[in-house]
């Protein structure tokens, strides 16, 4: 047996990520994983229902807008901002543009991809006005 | 030089959450928010979107918004589970990725019968 005793700090396995905000902001954008997952298989119901005919596309649309359903589509869409605003922040790290001897600014970049998603966004929503 | 398996959920979550992170904000206010608020009537009816959905390139567009969205989600929600302390990875790998796999299939076959 070992007489060597090593410090081991106590550390939760379940909220070590309490401890720090930067944990915490960790953790807040990979639980957008279970709202992305969650509404991932709502569009599969739905294409389902859609295929099925009018009066099950009719159910699919009044479970979107029950009480409960909103309430978890509200949280949904936080989350899903909170996905996109940090992938966002991300990209200059896993993306590296070279122009000559030069990088370009990782502040560009990111403006670049919120310059896009604006004009998808606006896009979208123009489309599913007009229909 | 060693090969590693790891290419391959890491590029479709790379892919998958690009892709997440531009569509989904909108696409779920079109879907989810705007409806109780009475917006969208129209082309939220059974014609418009049956129409609109039968077209082949919409139908590839959400395929792949489903599917890579799918398998992004299902690797984070694998890392998700170490973070809150369950140790199992093997099992919760098949988990994840199982249903990412039959959700996939799904979505193909929805998309089909349509």
């Amino acid at each position: 047996m070992s007489a060597r005793k090593p410090y081991v700090r106590k550390m939760s396995k379940t909220s070590w990520f309490l401890t720090h905000a930067r944990f915490k902001s960790y953790m807040l954008h990979e639980v957008s994983s279970v709202f992305v997952a969650l509404y991932m298989w709502l569009l599969i119901d739905g294409l389902f229902r859609l295929a099925k005919g009018p009066e099950a596309w009719e159910a699919w649309l009044s479970f979107i807008k029950h009480p409960l359903v909103v309430i978890l589509s509200l949280i949904a869409f936080a989350f899903f901002i909170i996905h996109t605003t940090s992938w966002f922040k991300a990209v200059p790290q896993a993306m590296r543009i070279q122009t000559g001897e030069h990088f370009v600014d990782g502040k560009l970049i990111v403006g670049g991809h919120y310059v896009a998603l604006g004009i998808f966004s606006l896009f979208v929503l123009i489309l599913a006005g007009v229909a | 030089m060693a090969r590693s398996a790891k290419a391959v959920p890491w590029f479709l979550f790379a892919a998958g959450g690009t892709i997440t992170a531009f569509v989904l904000p909108v696409m779920l206010f079109v879907t989810n928010i705007a409806p109780p608020l009475g917006l969208f009537g129209e082309a939220l009816s059974w014609e418009t979107m049956y129409g609109f959905v039968s077209n082949w390139l919409v139908k590839l567009v959400l395929f792949g918004i489903i599917g890579f969205g799918l398998w992004h989600a299902a690797h984070r929600l694998r890392v998700c589970a170490h973070d809150f302390g369950i140790r199992a990875d093997t099992a919760v790998a098949y988990v994840v990725y199982g249903l990412a796999g039959i959700g996939t299939l799904a979505t193909i076959w929805a998309l089909l019968s349509i």
